[in-house]
């Protein structure tokens, strides 16, 4: 199967930041995360993938599209989705309007088959109720749903999710993984986040990255079982581990090289997400 | 069958408001003939459909006042809904551009000299220019990129329709100026050079950075001109200041046209 999208060699500098670093990639149908620390180049990487930015050097295609060429970017555009990591609204349009007028600026020209849409997008996730309501007067939960139903117009191929479940409460980020579930049915979805919870729960595959660099790509049990034997708890803090931190039943959790003897724990995809982080001698 | 269910009667039973006994004898008659259970479904699916319209009407609430405007002197629906997106067409900075406005004629009609309103005119649309557009003032810029709505085309609607607006106000305060005859409509060729080099410099410099300096630059120059004799008339209104505003304003649309592209991409610094 052809992927959706296929790049090779990604580099952006930012001054003397390398923002991005020679990436390389290939996304599939279905959900992909991608977990870094701040600064790791996410929102970077997301951005020359969704066509906003064009990378300094490297080559890309969406969909068989060569967003490098202005008619291959047009094409790329058609197909895609994108919720930025700060997604901004007219304080006056409702949720209704706001979507329409993205469904504008993706060409949906005719006005019965547009409204028809974007009525259909907003049933999606569960914002029929609060359609004619201004963006302003919603909640943080539906204001991202609202993002995301507007992300979701026209069907794109290739969606683009800079952090969408960050500042959400935990019962609206359950609602909110259902609806990226739902989204990433039959296409591909590419999903950027600081939680290992999001990605665990969604994702098929995971993507590591720090310093502009990928430092990981394969599936969550894979991520996993990079900390397997590398996991053990203890009664005090151990000072030869590379993290430690207090669970809930009071004992450490501890990863990096278990001393001899030690009661080794069955590894999660945070320990390996940790673990990644730290063999590149990135700070988490 | 000797009768069928008259077609006023089905629609009244379609949408529950037949009575007793025309009911009961519909009622019977439907079970057994299918003609009518035929003309039912038809019936019953206009009335969905009626539904659905007026489910759309609801849900597509009455436009800004903006937005109506714009429809009513035939600009397609689309189209005005992605002007009523421009923050300046908005109340709050028409009526700073209207305060403006007002506060120079006055000022023209009590010292006797035009100098003022022509010195602010041509800042309104580059000012407004500037605030319709990039990641600083559009809220929506970063979805608006990669939308595949060519960037130049979304700039040059907000352009034309904030162009529109500010021309409007101050022809209409130049009406307000009547004494001067032409020359209170000496603004326009350097409102035209003004808006048009601030874009064409937005290109490279981004959408913050460029409409200053061209403001500055035109505040300058001024200043420097009237400190160079403060009794003639100030150069950009002379003849030939004329001309040079309009040599400036074409060749910096010439420019805009060729740097096109760069509209396409993400402008400015992010976060
Ligand atoms: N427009 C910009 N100008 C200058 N530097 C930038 C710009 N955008 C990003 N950077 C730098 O590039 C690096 C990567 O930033 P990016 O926003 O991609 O990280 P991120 O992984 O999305 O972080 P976060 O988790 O905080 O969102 C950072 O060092 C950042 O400071
Ligand atoms: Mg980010």
């Amino acid at each position: 199967m052809t992927p959706t999208v296929s790049a090779s060699g990604l580099s952006l500098r930012y001054g003397g930041t390398r923002a991005l670093d020679d990436v390389s990639l290939r996304l599939s149908p279905g959900v992909t995360g991608l977990l870094g620390p701040n600064g790791a180049g996410k929102t970077t990487l997301l951005r020359v993938l969704a066509t906003s930015v064009p990378a300094d050097s490297g080559a890309f295609t969406v969909l068989g599209h060569d967003p490098g060429t202005p008619a291959g970017r047009q094409e790329a555009r058609r197909r895609l989705g994108y919720l930025p990591q700060t997604p901004g609204f007219h304080p006056d349009f409702t949720a209704f309007e706001f979507v329409d007028y993205v469904a504008i600026l993706k060409e949906m020209t005719d006005r019965a088959v547009r409204h028809r849409e974007v009525r259909a997008v907003l049933d999606g996730v569960d914002l029929s109720d609060v359609r004619g309501k201004r963006v302003k007067k919603l909640s943080g939960g539906m204001r991202q749903r609202v993002a995301l139903a507007a992300a979701l117009i026209g069907d794109p191929g290739f969606l683009v999710l800079d952090e969408p479940t960050v500042g959400l409460d935990p019962e609206q980020r359950m609602r909110f993984r259902e609806l990226i579930a739902q989204a990433g049915e039959g296409r591909t979805v590419l999903l950027s986040t600081h939680q290992t919870e999001d990605v665990a729960m969604l994702c098929h595959r995971v993507l590591v990255m720090a310093g502009g660099r990928i430092l990981f790509d394969g599936t969550p049990a894979e991520l996993t079982a990079r900390a397997a034997g590398r996991v053990w708890s203890s009664t005090e803090r151990d000072p030869g581990a590379k993290a430690g931190w207090r669970t809930g039943t009071g004992s450490f959790r501890n990863v990096g090289s278990p001393p001899a003897g030690a009661e080794l724990l069955e590894p999660t995809l945070e320990d390996g997400y940790l673990l990644t982080l730290d063999d590149a001698e990135v700070p988490a | 069958m000797t009768w069928h269910v008259d077609a006023e009667d089905l629609r009244a039973y379609s949408q529950g408001e037949l009575a007793p006994p025309a009911f009961w004898s519909a009622d019977t008659h439907l079970v057994a003939c299918a003609r009518c259970r035929a003309a039912l479904a038809e019936v019953s699916e206009s009335v969905d459909a009626g539904w659905v319209r007026l489910d759309a009407e609801l849900d597509a609430p009455r436009p800004g006042l903006v937005e109506r405007l714009l429809v009513r002197f035939g600009v397609a629906d689309h189209t005005a809904r992605l002007l009523s997106a421009t923050s300046v067409l908005r109340r709050s900075w028409l009526g700073a551009v209207v305060a403006v406005l007002l506060m120079s004629v006055v000022a023209a009609r009590s010292t006797g000299s035009v100098t003022l309103f022509l010195v602010l005119a041509p800042l309104l649309p580059l000012a407004g220019v500037a605030l319709s557009y990039g990641p600083a003032l559009d809220p929506t810029y970063e979805m608006a990129v990669v939308a595949p709505v060519h960037g130049f085309r979304l700039l040059m609607i907000r352009t034309v329709a904030v162009l529109t607006a500010c021309f409007g106000l101050s022809v209409l305060a130049s009406f307000a100026l009547p004494g001067y005859g032409l020359r209170a409509l000496a603004w326009l060729l350097p409102a035209l050079a003004l808006a048009s080099a601030g874009l064409a410099l937005s290109a490279r410099l981004g959408p913050l950075l460029a409409p200053s300096l061209v403001g500055g630059a035109w505040v300058t120059l001024l200043w420097a001109v009237h400190a160079y004799d403060a009794h003639a008339t100030l150069m950009p209104f002379t003849v030939a200041g004329q001309a040079t505003a309009a040599g400036v304003a074409a060749l910096a649309a010439g420019l805009l046209f060729l740097v096109r592209d760069r509209f396409d991409h993400f402008q400015g610094s992010a976060v």
